[in-house]
């Protein structure tokens, strides 16, 4: 089963009046590749993004879906300045139910290449650091599908190519959900691409048709 | 489809659960992160209400009506303190979880009861000290209505954090309000019959003071300790509609409202 929006309206309060960024928007979501989504700076990526994962709510409408997804991963969703990266692990396990906290603490603790510092307070950690942590903390949550938010863009070659690696080896169980504006990240990650315009979405299942019209 | 959808009440439970104990590590980790701890939680406002009231006691009087000077300022103390230190903190709790709101399992009252529940622990372990601080001072001592005594406390914590709820949600929908609030309560602390009884002033101006519920959660804990204190004047159906009613309406306003709190 796909990711079905039904009737969906979303609008934002403003002194202009409601600023609406979906209206009765009907559209099945395919979910069997890794999915890019594209549109201009305020066409609603990240509102649709946070409504799949249901950090945000439609104000009318719904969104029917029997997956599984993870939250809106993007730089520092949830991490806590003030406490360590295992703290922070830790927290994120919890409150997504993962049944044994130790050796999920040190997948992630593996995967980040953190070593030591994973017992630091994260505001000591460098941009790249946080941004490994949190995808590593992600990652080794099994989910139907991961929605990625450019959070993999400040990593460095090396670990794109390790996360790059981890999502193609969940990819054959998960799919991928993609916001970002580098093209090459988009191209390294995604094999289809929808594009958001003025309130409508389109499917691409060629990506690169998918890019050539959001170029334009 | 709506098969697929149900989720069991039980596994709902767990979920809750597990996200209010993350909550409540997360708030500890938080809020008491120096050399003090989470000590510092309750020796601040034990040090506050146990100097406020022994101060009193060297201003002369040996008691009021009939209760000792400083047992009856302790037991104003712990009332109005309870409500002015808990109100802001916990209607903070909407604003100060918001990027927790990403994961769609955190919902907004979660936070709102976990800060409630870590308030209302730090207040029980100030009552407790107290409790020693008065046998060791062997200042005498009767509670002539435990029970009542009791539902006054946590009807006064259901109050507080209902009221919580109210300031968390306007709050959030219009900044300003908190500062507005902040300057209303202040005075609270003067017209809430700690430092004097509602006894002690002429009948005919009670009404300016009785409209005020910790007023009625005040003299009532007085009268519940000693009865010769007596109630005139404070009633306890006053207390429990009061609460009733703030507590359903704020409920009402978090149902209708807490999808917009996710997005403000």
């Amino acid at each position: 089963m796909t990711i079905r929006l039904i009737n969906l309206t979303k609008s934002y309060p403003s002194k202009l009046g409601p600023q609406y960024i979906f209206k009765d928007l009907n559209f099945d979501f395919p979910t069997d590749d890794n999915v890019a989504i594209l549109g201009k700076n305020g066409a609603g990526k990240s509102t649709l993004f946070r409504m799949l994962a249901k950090s945000e709510y439609p104000d009318k409408g719904q969104i029917y879906t029997n997956k599984t997804m993870s939250w809106p991963v993007a730089l520092a969703t949830g991490i806590h300045p003030q406490m360590t990266g295992r703290e922070n692990a830790r927290f994120i396990a919890r409150i997504n139910d993962v049944k044994d906290l130790a050796a999920y603490e040190s997948a992630v603790q593996d995967f980040a290449e953190i070593g030591q510092r994973f017992d630091l307070p994260v505001k000591t950690y460098s941009s790249g650091m946080r941004a490994r942590l949190v995808f590593a903390c992600c990652i080794n949550i099994n989910f139907d599908i991961y929605l990625i938010d450019e959070a993999t863009s400040v990593g460095d070659p090396k670990f794109r190519r390790k996360a790059r690696e981890a999502l193609e080896v969940k990819a054959k169980e998960a799919g991928l959900i993609m916001v970002s504006h580098e093209m090459d990240q988009i191209r390294e990650f995604c094999t289809s691409a929808i594009l958001i315009e003025e309130g409508q979405l389109n499917y691409y299942s060629d990506l690169e048709e998918g890019i050539a019209v959001y170029m334009e | 489809m709506s098969d697929v959808l149900k989720i069991s009440l039980r596994s709902q439970l767990k979920v809750w659960n597990s996200v209010c104990f993350a909550l409540f590590l997360r708030e500890l980790r938080s809020q008491f992160d120096d050399k003090l701890g989470l000590t510092w939680g309750f020796v601040e406002p034990f040090i506050f209400i146990f100097g406020m009231s022994y101060a009193r006691t060297f201003m002369g009087g040996d008691d009021v009506h009939g209760i000792p000077v400083f047992m009856f300022m302790l037991i104003g103390m712990v009332g109005v303190q309870t409500f002015l230190q808990a109100f802001p903190k916990v209607a903070n709790a909407f604003s100060k979880n918001k990027p927790l709101y990403a994961f769609r399992q955190v919902q907004p009252i979660a936070g709102l009861l976990v800060s409630g529940f870590v308030e209302y622990t730090i207040k029980v372990i100030v009552v407790l000290l107290s409790v020693v601080t008065v046998y060791l001072l062997e200042i005498p001592v009767k509670i002539h209505d435990p029970l009542l005594l009791l539902i006054l406390f946590h009807l006064l914590w259901i109050m507080t954090l209902s009221m919580s709820c109210l300031l968390g949600i306007a709050a959030s929908y219009v900044q300003e309000i908190k500062k507005v609030v902040a300057l209303f309560t202040r005075p609270l602390f003067f017209i809430s019959c700690i430092f004097f009884s509602l006894q002690d002033i002429p009948k005919e101006y009670w009404h300016w003071l009785t409209w005020n519920p910790l007023v009625h959660f005040i003299e009532l804990a007085r009268y519940a300790c000693y009865e010769s204190y007596g109630d005139a004047g404070v009633s306890i159906s006053y207390v429990i509609e009061f609460t009733v009613a703030v507590f359903f309406f704020a409920i009402a306003c978090y149902h209708l409202t807490w999808k917009g709190l996710l997005s403000r």
